[in-house]
C-alpha cells in the first residue's frame, strides 16, 4: 500500500528532453515526504506525475512506473485516481471551482460530482473542514476569503473526495507567516488523523523540518539527495542544489563555521 | 552590476525623501486599509515593511506613484505634494515591482518587455539598450533576453518583471514580494539587486514576509497591524525581545537567530552573524 | 484546535458517520440554513423557470399590445410585484442606469419624429411635437418594462439556484459548469484588469493623456489577461479533474429549487398569454 514510482521519467507533450526522471519514490499512508530543490528542479512535474494527472490528463510520455497502492495508475480514469490522490497546487485561486456561494457548497463540489446522498455530501463537508480547521468559515464567500484561508479551504475541498494519498505542490509559498503556519499545522494534523500519506512540495524548510518524515531534494528532475527528514535538512549540498537549509541548521552551521562550540544552551534555545 | 564598471550608466538622479503625513485610505466599499499612517523616508534608507496579508502594506506603497490617493492626510516627494501628480509621471522616480509578474508581462521578447517602461520615459536608441542589458545582467537573466517571458518558469518571470522595473533607475525602487517564489539562488539575487541600488544611494523599500531577508538586508522594519504602524525601528529593536508581544499580535514571528539570542542574554541579534559576533565576544569575554 | 490535536491518542476524527462537532444548525437533510437559503416570500419561492416565463410574458406584452395598453399594466405590475417582493431599490438602481438611453429617446423622439406635424412651441431651429412626446414616453415606458421584468427575475434569483434548476432539468455538469463559471469570471477577470493596469502605469505608461497615446496602451494591458487566464487554464483543468469533475452519472444537488403546482400553473397560464397575444396581433385584432 503506498504510491510507487518506479524508474519513472516524464517528458511533457510537445517537449524534447524529460522534465523528470528517472526516479524510485515511495509514499505510504500516514507519511509525510517533502520536496524541495531549486527552481525548474522538476518539482511540480514529480507533483503531477506522481498523483497520475500526467500523464492521464494533460499528455505526455511517462515511461517506468507509477503505482498506487499496486495500480498501474495509468490504467485508472481521473475521477477514480481523484478519490485515491488528491492534488493541491500553489494558488488557491486556480482550484477553486468558482461556482459556488458558500465555502460549505465549495468543499462540497467533489463529493457532489461523485453522485453520493446528500447526507454522505454533508458528512464529508464537515469532516474535511474540521480535519483542517477551518469549520468556522464554512458560511463565507470563497472569493472573499485571504490567501491562506483560500488554500486551507482548497485543501479541505480535496480531502472530502477522502484520498488515500494528498499531493501538494507548494502549498505555502503564496501565504503569508500566520496563513504558512496553518497550512503546516493542517498538514501535520491531516497525516496524523486521516492516515494519508503526504507529497508536498516546499521551499520553506522550516516547513518541512516541522512536518517530514522523508525529504527528497531533486535536482534537474532526478533525486540528489534523499531520506530522513533531519538527515537530508542538515546535508552540507543542501546551498549548491538552490536550497536553503532550515534556520536552525543554518545557524549551527555558521557558529561552528565561526570556530564557536555548538554548546548544549545554544542547541537549547534554538530548539 | 556596480562591481563589473564596463558599462557607463547614468547615475541616479537626486534622491527624494519620502513623508506620509496623517495618511488614511479607504477603499469604495468602505474598507479603511490606512488608518492614519505617518512616517518619512530619507533619502537612500533601507526600509522593510512586514505585516499580514491586509495589514495596508500594499496600499501604502501604492500611494507612492499616485496610483492610488490618499482619503486624507498628504505624500510627498522631496518637498512635493503628490496626491495630484500624474502616475506616468511620478513613474520616472518611483519603480514599484509588484508580487504577481503575470499581471503585468505583456511581449513576446523579454528585451521589450524590459524596455517598457524606460521607453515611457522617452528612451531610445543605445542608452535604452545599455539600461535593458544592464538591468537583465542585474537580474540574471542575459542568456533570456531573445526569450518569450511566458516560455519562462514562475521564477525567471518574476525576476524580469524586477529587471522591467530596474531598467528604469528610478531613485526610489518598491519591490513587494520580491523573494516569494523564489529559490536560494533567485533570493540571493534579489538580496543583490538590493546592495547595488542602496550602493547608488538609492531608496529600497521593500514589502516582505521573508523576516531572514528583512533582517540581513534592511536597515530599518516597518510593522504594520491593521492599516497602523505598530513597530518602526532597525532590526535589532523591531526583533529585539520588548516588541516580540507586539510582533506575536501581529501573527509574525522574530528570526530565530534573535530568540536564541535573547534567551542566551546575549541581547539583540537579528541575524545569524549578529548571533555569531555576540557568541564570539562572550566567549572572549569569558576567558 | 491545536491544544486538542496535541493529546497524544486522541480519537481519530476521521470515523466517518461522526456528527459533525459544533456544526450550525442543519436542517435539511443536515445541510446548514446558509447552504438551503430559503428564500422569502412569494416572488422569491417561485421556481427560476417560472420567473423567467413571467417575465418573457411581461416583455412580450409590453411590446406586442399597441399604445398604453401594454407597457402600462406591464409597469403596474411590475411595480407591484417589486414593492412586495422588496426589490424595489434594486429596479429602481437598474431604472437609473438606464437613464442615459431615457434621454436620448425622449431628444430623439421629441424633435425627430419623422411625419409629425403638430409642435408644442418653438426652441430656435427645433420644434418639438405632441406625437413626438407621446411616442417617445410609450417607447421608454416599454424600455423599462423591458429592463425592469429581466431585472426582477435576475435580482431574485441567486445564480446558483438557476445552476441548480437547470442541471435538474437536464443541462450537464459541464453546461452548468460553463454557465457558472462565466457568470463568476466577470468580477475576477475585472479585478485582474485592475492588477495589470496599475502595473503598466507604474512603468509610466501613460492613461491619462490623449486617447492615441492610450490606445496604444491596450496591447499591455489585453496581452496579460490573456495570457493570465491561458496560463491557468492547465492547472484549473488538473484541479477538476481531482475534484472528480468527470465522475460517470448524476451530480448530487445540495438544494433544488422548489417546483410547485404553482409554478407550473403560472407557466402554462404565461405560455397561454404569450399565445394568445402572438394570435391576436397575427390576426391583425390587436390594431
Amino acid at each position: 500500500m503506498a504510491i510507487e514510482l518506479v524508474s519513472a521519467r516524464y517528458r511533457y507533450a510537445g517537449s524534447a528532453s524529460p522534465a523528470l526522471g528517472p526516479i524510485d519514490l515511495r509514499v505510504e499512508p500516514g507519511r509525510v515526504v517533502g520536496v524541495a530543490g531549486a527552481n525548474e528542479s522538476g518539482k511540480t512535474t514529480l507533483c503531477v506525475v506522481a498523483s497520475g494527472v500526467a500523464p492521464a490528463v494533460i499528455g505526455g510520455r511517462l515511461d517506468g512506473s507509477v503505482r498506487i497502492d499496486g495500480v498501474d495508475a495509468a490504467t485508472l480514469r481521473p475521477h477514480e485516481l481523484a478519490q485515491l490522490c488528491g492534488l493541491l497546487f500553489q494558488h488557491a485561486n486556480t482550484q477553486l471551482s468558482h461556482t459556488t456561494a458558500t465555502v460549505f457548497e465549495e468543499v462540497a463540489f467533489g463529493p457532489c460530482n461523485l453522485g453520493l446522498p446528500v447526507s454522505e455530501v454533508v458528512e464529508r463537508v464537515w469532516w474535511g473542514l474540521r480535519v483542517v480547521g477551518v469549520e468556522a468559515l464554512a458560511s463565507r464567500d470563497p472569493a472573499r476569503l485571504s490567501g491562506g484561508q483560500g488554500q486551507l479551504v482548497a485543501l479541505a475541498s480535496v480531502l472530502a473526495l477522502r484520498p488515500k494519498y494528498l499531493i501538494l505542490d507548494e502549498p505555502t509559498s503564496e501565504l503569508d507567516p500566520a496563513g504558512t503556519v496553518q497550512v503546516a499545522d493542517a498538514l501535520a494534523r491531516v497525516a496524523a488523523e486521516s492516515g494519508a500519506g503526504i507529497l508536498v512540495v516546499e521551499h520553506k524548510t522550516d516547513v518541512l523540518a516541522r512536518i517530514a518524515d522523508e525529504v527528497v531534494i531533486l535536482d534537474r528532475g532526478v533525486p540528489a539527495v534523499s531520506g530522513r527528514a533531519t538527515d537530508v535538512l542538515a546535508d552540507p549540498r543542501l546551498a549548491e542544489l538552490g536550497v536553503e537549509p532550515p534556520a536552525a541548521v543554518r545557524l549551527e552551521r555558521e557558529v561552528r563555521a565561526g570556530g564557536l562550540d555548538w554548546s548544549a544552551a545554544l542547541a537549547k534555545a534554538t530548539a | 552590476m556596480t562591481a563589473s564598471g564596463s558599462r557607463r550608466l547614468d547615475p541616479a538622479p537626486a534622491v527624494p525623501s519620502i513623508e506620509f503625513e496623517a495618511v488614511s485610505f479607504a477603499y469604495p466599499d468602505g474598507t479603511v486599509a490606512l488608518d492614519g499612517v505617518s512616517l518619512r523616508v530619507e533619502p537612500g534608507e533601507l526600509v522593510a515593511i512586514v505585516g499580514q496579508n491586509g495589514s495596508g502594506k500594499s496600499t501604502l506603497v501604492r500611494h507612492l506613484d499616485g496610483l492610488l490617493r490618499p482619503t486624507s492626510g498628504r505624500v510627498l516627494l522631496g518637498d512635493r505634494d503628490i496626491r495630484r501628480a500624474h502616475v506616468a509621471e511620478l513613474a520616472g522616480r518611483v519603480g514599484l515591482a509588484f508580487q504577481n509578474p503575470d499581471r503585468q508581462l505583456f511581449a513576446g521578447r523579454a528585451s521589450t518587455e524590459v524596455g517598457f517602461g524606460p521607453r515611457n520615459l522617452g528612451l531610445r536608441g543605445a542608452p535604452l539598450e545599455d539600461r535593458v542589458a544592464a538591468a537583465l545582467e542585474a537580474v540574471g537573466l542575459s542568456a533570456d533576453v531573445a526569450s518569450n517571458p511566458y516560455d519562462l518558469g514562475y521564477s525567471r518571470r518574476k525576476l524580469l518583471a524586477l529587471a522591467s522595473v530596474l531598467a528604469m533607475r528610478t531613485p526610489i525602487l518598491v519591490l513587494d514580494e520580491p523573494t516569494t517564489g523564489q529559490d536560494a539562488r533567485g533570493v540571493a539575487r534579489v538580496r543583490a539587486v538590493v546592495a547595488a541600488a542602496a550602493g547608488e544611494g538609492r531608496t529600497v523599500v521593500a514589502i516582505s514576509h521573508d523576516m531572514r531577508f528583512v533582517a540581513e538586508c534592511f536597515r530599518r522594519v516597518i510593522v504594520m497591524r491593521a492599516g497602523r504602524v505598530v513597530l518602526d525601528g532597525a532590526p535589532e529593536s523591531v526583533f529585539g525581545e520588548a516588541a516580540w508581544p507586539e510582533l506575536r499580535a501581529t501573527y509574525l514571528e522574530p528570526p530565530l537567530p534573535a530568540v536564541a539570542g535573547a534567551r542566551l542574554g546575549l541581547g539583540a541579534t537579528p541575524t545569524v552573524s549578529a548571533l555569531v559576533a555576540a557568541l564570539a565576544a562572550a566567549a572572549g569575554g569569558g576567558r | 484546535m491545536t491544544a486538542s490535536s496535541a493529546t497524544p491518542g486522541a480519537a481519530p476524527l476521521a470515523a466517518p458517520g461522526a456528527a459533525p462537532l459544533a456544526a450550525p444548525l442543519a436542517t435539511d437533510m443536515g445541510l446548514p440554513d446558509y447552504v438551503v437559503r430559503r428564500p422569502k416570500g412569494f416572488y422569491h419561492s417561485l421556481n427560476p423557470a417560472t420567473k423567467l416565463a413571467l417575465a418573457a410574458l411581461e416583455v412580450v406584452a409590453a411590446f406586442a399590445i399597441p399604445g398604453w395598453l401594454g407597457p402600462g399594466p406591464v409597469l403596474a405590475v411590475l411595480v407591484a410585484t417589486a414593492l412586495a417582493s422588496r426589490t424595489m431599490r434594486s429596479l429602481l438602481l437598474i431604472g437609473l442606469a438606464a437613464l442615459p438611453l431615457v434621454v436620448s429617446i425622449m431628444v430623439v423622439n421629441l424633435f425627430l419624429l419623422p411625419g409629425a406635424s403638430d409642435p408644442i412651441g418653438r426652441l430656435g431651429p427645433l420644434a418639438p411635437t405632441w406625437s413626438g412626446l407621446w411616442f417617445g414616453l410609450l417607447t421608454t415606458a416599454r424600455l423599462l418594462a423591458f429592463s425592469s421584468a429581466v431585472a426582477l427575475a435576475y435580482v431574485t434569483t441567486p445564480v446558483d439556484d438557476l445552476l441548480a434548476d437547470l442541471s435538474r432539468r437536464g443541462l450537464g455538469r459541464r453546461g452548468v459548469f460553463v454557465v457558472g463559471a462565466a457568470v463568476q469570471m466577470v468580477p475576477r477577470t475585472i479585478e485582474r484588469v485592475g492588477e495589470i493596469m496599475d502595473a503598466q502605469r507604474a512603468r509610466g505608461m501613460d492613461t491619462e493623456g490623449r486617447i492615441w497615446r492610450r490606445a496604444r496602451g491596450l496591447v499591455p494591458l489585453a496581452a496579460p489577461v490573456v495570457f493570465g487566464a491561458l496560463a491557468e487554464v492547465e492547472e484549473r483543468t488538473m484541479a477538476l479533474e481531482s475534484r472528480a469533475f468527470t465522475a460517470p452519472g448524476r451530480q448530487t444537488l445540495l438544494r433544488v429549487p422548489p417546483d410547485r403546482s404553482i409554478d407550473r400553473a403560472l407557466r402554462w397560464l404565461a405560455l397561454a398569454g404569450v399565445v394568445a397575444i402572438a394570435a391576436l396581433r397575427l390576426t391583425g385584432r390587436l390594431g
